[in-house]
């Protein structure tokens, strides 16, 4: 069920500004979508390997330097329109589910 | 003080206590197992690697710390989580791939899974069959035909071996599951410490009753061995199916005759293959045709059947599906193989006890001639065996020969057999029941490797030392032939018995020298002799000298 929407949310965060996996994690976290951090790496590797993300390296003041990730063109484009799908999607879910039905 | 590792983690170096390296490692392990295979998995473990590189850092700053401790790893594997649950996400991915992989399986020997060299194992991934069957496939061919080894040996060196993760997925079609091994071993050793535990609250229980020596020492008993035999029959019949299929390959060689080339084990060219389904009869010529050899032949099948049988168990458990009656199958094995074992010893201690008592018979021969050629020539010697049955006799290659001077005029060959039995009259007997041929024509004299028995008399360590003496003056050739009969000839200049052949030796009162040899210094050994002689005597002069020269100066001194 998860899948394709933490994709969905990953490119929203980016959407707004570049980050670090961390601060992705962070943002994730709080909004309770994930539980263990591990999940992610995959998923940002996918998407930087299918086009959608780049990164550049940043020195980080503690510990390694980090990968800063930003959407990439295509991954503007289609974060927009998974953005679209989303809200058609939750619309008809909203009108199923708020719907009385008539049995 | 507590001795720390140091890990270079994403460019940064990190201390870790031993406990902590220990539990960080085998989480990494884990890590790499699961992530290995996918498509980019090596950047995702490096991501991972320096997110942990993160944690770590700011543990430390935190809590202004050196060393990583447990805690901060066990911190690391709960933010990331274990293996299993960051795969969740990517499962579909997985699957597809193991299915379309399916379709391309590949033959693999698999390392995993290995007894030898992992070919069976192999090939029931590929056939997608049980393990079990490929072994007893290769069992029953290797037993009765010898053509499993051969077939064995070839697949060996032509299957790879499944190396990378990626092969091992395209042997099987499935990921690499190492918690099923992991988990089972863990569920033994906890089973023995639960089984040791009881036993000590069991014991401290009845410490104060009356009698409670009796069954406290009962229950030690039955408990100890209960967990002895627990963990030994599961962990230890790796090596007795080893063992056992050493055992089991010379001694079922021996049984059934198997055929291949000459194998030579331990220096001992005691198996000879030549191509018949009769050749071997070692077994039959120490045990004879009784019920000696009935038992040991039965005896070994039913100890077989033990590792044979805890094979399976093992196997079917390490692949994480137990067989259903894996227990009767056990008990029953092991029976087989007490019963079998108990044939053996039996059997063993009966042959051992015909080797109980050695005994020597001697005869001479006496020898014309002042000059002579040996030569071992005088019947053809089969290669590679040290004794062998062949018609009625027993064909036993323990000869041994030396030269030493004679005593007296005379050219001697002196004859020592030796023989062992349950008694000494039994082994004096069998010492008797040599033939060994000579033969002197002109100067040629013609030994032999080996000399025989009569069969029924049985292989009990006969064997034959020769002791050539020659008065000196007497000359010998040695043929090249007697390489192998040669056995320490001590001679003048200290040489090899394999260097002495091919030369002609003289006996000289100082024993035997080359005359011959061209590298030899002391060719021409009358005129070393006299001057030996005559340095020998011009120090004895000296040394009268000097005593005269002392007693007169005592005497002076006396005087005085």
């Amino acid at each position: 069920m998860r899948k394709g929407i933490l994709e969905y949310c990953i490119l929203g965060i980016l959407d707004s500004s570049d980050a670090y996996a961390s601060d992705i994690i962070s943002k994730l976290k709080e909004a309770k979508l994930i539980v263990v951090e591990g999940t992610l790496y995959p998923l940002l590797t996918r998407l930087k390997n299918a086009g959608l993300l780049e990164y550049r390296w940043e020195e980080s003041t503690s510990g390694p330097p980090r990968k800063y990730y930003s959407l990439s063109n295509t991954g503007r484009l289609f974060q927009a329109e998974l953005k679209m799908t989303w809200e058609e999607l939750q619309e008809a879910v909203k009108i199923i589910t708020t719907t009385p039905t008539e049995s | 003080m507590n001795k720390t590792i140091n890990i270079n983690l994403a460019g940064i170096i990190f201390h870790l206590d031993e406990a902590a390296y220990d539990a960080f490692k085998k989480y990494l392990t884990q890590v790499k197992n699961a992530l290995e295979s996918q498509e980019g998995g090596a950047e995702i473990i490096a991501d991972i690697e320096a997110r942990i590189a993160e944690l770590f850092s700011m543990r430390l700053e935190e809590s202004r710390r050196e060393v990583i401790s447990v805690d901060d790893v066990s911190f690391v594997t709960d933010t990331l989580g274990s293996p299993e649950e960051f795969q969740d996400d990517s499962k579909e991915f997985t699957q597809t791939k193991a299915t379309s992989n399916k379709t391309k399986k590949r033959l693999f020997r698999n390392p995993e899974e290995k007894f030898i060299g992992g070919v069976a194992s192999g090939i029931a991934a590929y056939f997608g069959t049980d393990v079990v069957w490929i072994r007893i496939l290769f069992l029953i061919l290797l037993f009765f035909t010898g053509i499993g080894f051969i077939t064995y040996v070839i697949l060996w060196a032509v299957i790879p071996e499944a190396k990378t993760t990626a092969q091992k997925l395209q042997m099987r079609g499935e990921p690499v599951n190492l918690s099923n091994i992991e988990k089972s071993v863990k569920e033994e050793l906890d089973g023995v410490k639960e089984r040791f535990g009881r036993f000590r609250e069991e014991s401290k229980g009845t410490q104060n009753q009356i009698g409670s020596l009796l069954s406290r020492f009962g229950n030690f008993i039955i408990n100890v061995l209960e967990a002895i035999f627990g963990f030994i029959f599961k962990f230890f019949s790796v090596i007795l199916i080893v063992i056992g299929s050493i055992v089991g390959f010379v001694l079922l060689m021996a049984l059934f005759g198997v055929i291949a080339s000459t194998w030579n084990i331990g220096g001992f060219d005691f198996i000879t293959i030549d191509g018949t389904v009769l050749g071997f009869n070692a077994a039959e010529a120490v045990l004879g045709n009784g019920i000696d050899l009935t038992l040991m032949r039965v005896g070994t099948l039913l100890a077989l059947l033990f590792p044979i049988l805890g094979l399976i168990s093992l196997i079917t458990r390490a692949a994480g599906r137990p067989l259903a009656n894996g227990k009767i199958l056990n008990v029953f094995g092991g029976i087989s193989f007490f019963v079998g074992l108990a044939f053996l010893l039996y059997s063993g201690g009966q042959v051992a006890n015909t080797f109980k008592v050695g005994a020597t018979e001697m005869s001479t021969v006496e020898l014309e001639g002042q000059t002579f050629d040996l030569r071992a020539d005088l019947l053809e010697s089969p290669e590679g065996f040290l004794f062998e049955i062949d018609d009625d006799k027993l064909r036993i290659e323990n000869v041994r020969l030396t030269i030493k001077k004679s005593f007296d005029s005379t050219s001697t060959l002196v004859l020592k057999h030796r023989a062992r039995g349950k008694s000494n009259s039994d082994a004096r007997n069998r010492a008797g029941q040599f033939d060994y041929p000579i033969k002197q024509t002109g100067g040629v004299l013609s030994l032999n490797e080996y000399f025989t028995v009569p069969k029924e008399a049985l292989y009990r360590g006969q064997e034959l030392r020769a002791t050539l003496y020659l008065p000196v003056g007497t000359e010998i050739f040695l043929d090249p032939s007697v390489e192998n009969l040669l056995h320490d000839v001590e001679n003048f200049h200290n040489m090899w018995d394999g260097e002495m052949i091919g030369h002609t030796w003289k006996m000289e009162r100082r024993g035997l020298v080359c005359i011959d040899c061209e590298d030899v210094e002391y060719y021409n050994t009358e005129q070393v002799e006299e001057q030996i002689e005559k340095l020998e005597e011009s120090l004895e002069e000296d040394i009268e000298r000097k005593i005269e020269e002392l007693e007169f100066e005592i005497k002076r001194l006396k005087e005085n």
